[in-house]
C-alpha cells in the first residue's frame, strides 16, 4: 500500500487526482455567489474619485454612431419623460424595477437620468450587487442636451473650438440635434424641444425658429 | 481580480488584438507539438486508432472545468461574470452534426486547419479555403436563415439549470465521465485500432 502511489503512471496519477478533485466538489457547494454582497468600500471610493465611473456624453454619441452594441443604456426617468425623448438604444428602466430588470453581471451598464442624482443612486445600488462594469452618462441627459443635441460656439471662439464645433455639428444632425452658432439670443428659455425619436436617421433638425438658448454668453 | 478584463476597460482595443494574438500563436503552437497540424491524425480517432484528438479535448475540458469550479467557490474569481453562450438546441445541434461530417470528410476542425496550412500542408490551406468559402456564404445567405439561427431559444442556461441538480455532483459526474472515456479510449485503440496501419 505504500508503493502503491509512486508505482502508478502519470496518466493515471493525474485520473486519481481528477478523482479526488471531482469527489471533493459534491460537498464543495455552489460556484455562484449567493444573495449576500461585500462592499469593498475603499475600491468604491477610488472608483469614483478616479472618475472612471463616467462615461462623458461625447464617448456614448460615439459609441451609439459606432453601433456598438457591448453595452446596455438605461434610462432611469419615468415612462412619460421617456416617451417624450430618450438616447437612441436606451431602455425604460425606473429606479425602483432596476432590482427585477434582467441583467447581467458581465454587461456593460451605462445609465442615466435627467442630471445625475438618480444615476449615482443606481450605480451604487448595481455596484454593490456585484455588477462591475457599471457607468452613469456623466451630467446626464442636461448634459447631453447641451454638449450632444445643441452644442453652442460663442462668437469670440478661437479656431480650435470652432474645428472642434464643427465635428459636434455632424454629431448633432445625427441625432437630431440643432447645433447653434452665435452669442445673444433675445428670449432666454429653458426649455428646447427636444427631437424626435424616429432618429438617429440624420436629417430631421427641429424648426430653426424655436432654437433657444440656455445660457447667455 | 475578475474576469473577463476586457470589458471594464482593463485594457482598450488594440491591447485585447495584441492579447489575442498571443493567446492565438500560443493555442496553435500547443497544437502543433500535440499532432493535430495533421489531418491523418485527427481523423484516425474516427477509426480508433488514435483517440489522442478526444484525450486532449476532455482533459482540457476537465481542466477547466475543475479549476474554474473551485476557483469560484474559495472566491477567487466571480462565475457570474463569464460570458455564457446562449443555447438554440435544435440549430446548435444541426451546426455541431455539420461541423462533425466536415471533420471527418476534410480531416481538421477550424482551428487545426489554420494550424496545419500555417505549417505548409496544402490539404490544410485547401481545407481553411474552404472555411473562408463557407463563411462568405452563409454570410449572405443569413438573412433567408435568420429565423431558424435564433429559433428555439433556451438563453443562457447551463446543464446544471437544466436538470436542477448542484454544480458539485456535475463536476464530479463529468470527472467521472472523462476517467471512464479515457479508459474506453486506450481500450479502443488497442483493440480496435490495429486494424488500420497509420501512414
Amino acid at each position: 500500500m505504500k508503493n502503491f502511489f509512486p508505482k502508478l503512471s502519470l496518466n493515471k496519477k493525474l485520473a486519481l487526482l481528477a478523482f479526488i478533485l471531482g469527489l471533493i466538489a459534491i460537498f464543495a457547494g455552489n460556484p455562484y455567489r449567493g444573495s449576500s454582497v461585500t462592499l469593498d468600500t475603499k475600491e468604491l471610493s477610488l472608483i469614483v474619485d478616479k472618475t472612471v465611473d463616467h462615461v462623458s456624453a461625447e464617448e456614448l454619441a460615439d459609441w451609439i454612431i459606432q453601433g456598438k452594441s457591448d453595452f446596455k443604456l438605461l434610462d432611469l426617468r419615468t415612462e412619460k419623460e421617456f416617451n417624450e425623448y430618450h438616447i437612441p438604444s436606451a431602455e425604460l428602466v425606473p429606479l425602483a424595477e432596476l432590482n427585477q430588470y434582467p441583467l447581467l453581471r458581465n454587461e456593460k451598464i451605462v445609465l442615466y437620468s435627467e442630471g445625475g442624482i438618480h444615476s449615482a443612486q443606481a450605480w451604487m445600488l448595481l455596484r454593490a450587487n456585484g455588477y462591475k462594469a457599471v457607468y452613469m452618462l456623466f451630467g446626464g441627459l442636461e448634459e447631453w442636451a447641451d454638449k450632444i443635441l445643441f452644442p453652442k460656439l460663442a462668437q469670440n471662439a478661437t479656431p480650435e473650438q470652432t474645428t472642434a464645433f464643427e465635428k459636434m455639428k455632424e454629431v448633432s444632425k445625427f441625432f437630431g440635434g440643432s447645433p447653434q452658432v452665435g452669442g445673444a439670443t433675445e428670449e432666454v428659455s429653458s426649455k428646447k424641444p427636444m427631437p424626435k425619436l424616429e432618429m438617429p436617421t440624420g436629417g430631421s433638425a427641429p424648426t430653426a425658429g424655436k432654437k433657444k438658448k440656455k445660457e447667455g454668453c | 481580480m475578475n474576469t473577463p478584463f476586457f470589458k471594464y476597460g482593463l485594457f482598450g482595443d488594440d491591447v485585447s488584438l495584441v492579447i489575442a494574438f498571443v493567446i492565438g500563436i500560443g493555442f496553435g503552437f500547443f497544437l502543433e507539438r500535440a499532432g493535430f497540424g495533421n489531418g491523418r491524425k485527427l481523423a484516425a480517432q474516427f477509426y480508433f486508432n488514435d483517440l489522442t484528438v478526444f484525450k486532449v479535448m476532455f482533459t482540457a475540458i476537465i481542466t477547466a472545468m475543475v479549476g474554474i469550479y473551485y476557483l469560484s467557490v474559495i472566491g477567487w474569481m466571480d462565475l457570474s461574470l463569464v460570458y455564457l453562450n446562449p443555447t438554440y438546441i435544435v440549430p446548435q445541434t444541426i451546426g455541431g452534426l455539420l461541423l462533425g461530417f466536415g471533420f471527418v470528410i476534410g480531416g481538421y476542425c477550424p482551428g487545426t486547419s489554420c494550424v496545419s496550412a500555417v505549417t505548409g500542408k496544402i490539404d490544410g490551406m485547401v481545407y481553411l479555403l474552404g472555411i473562408v468559402v463557407g463563411i462568405f456564404i452563409f454570410g449572405e445567405i443569413f438573412p433567408l436563415v435568420s429565423n431558424f439561427y435564433n429559433s428555439t431559444p433556451m438563453g443562457q442556461i447551463t446543464l446544471s439549470q437544466l436538470f436542477n441538480i448542484p454544480y458539485g455532483i456535475l463536476v464530479f459526474a463529468v470527472v467521472m465521465m472523462a476517467i471512464g472515456g479515457f479508459a474506453a479510449a486506450e481500450w479502443a485503440e488497442k483493440k480496435l485500432g490495429n486494424k488500420i496501419v497509420e501512414p
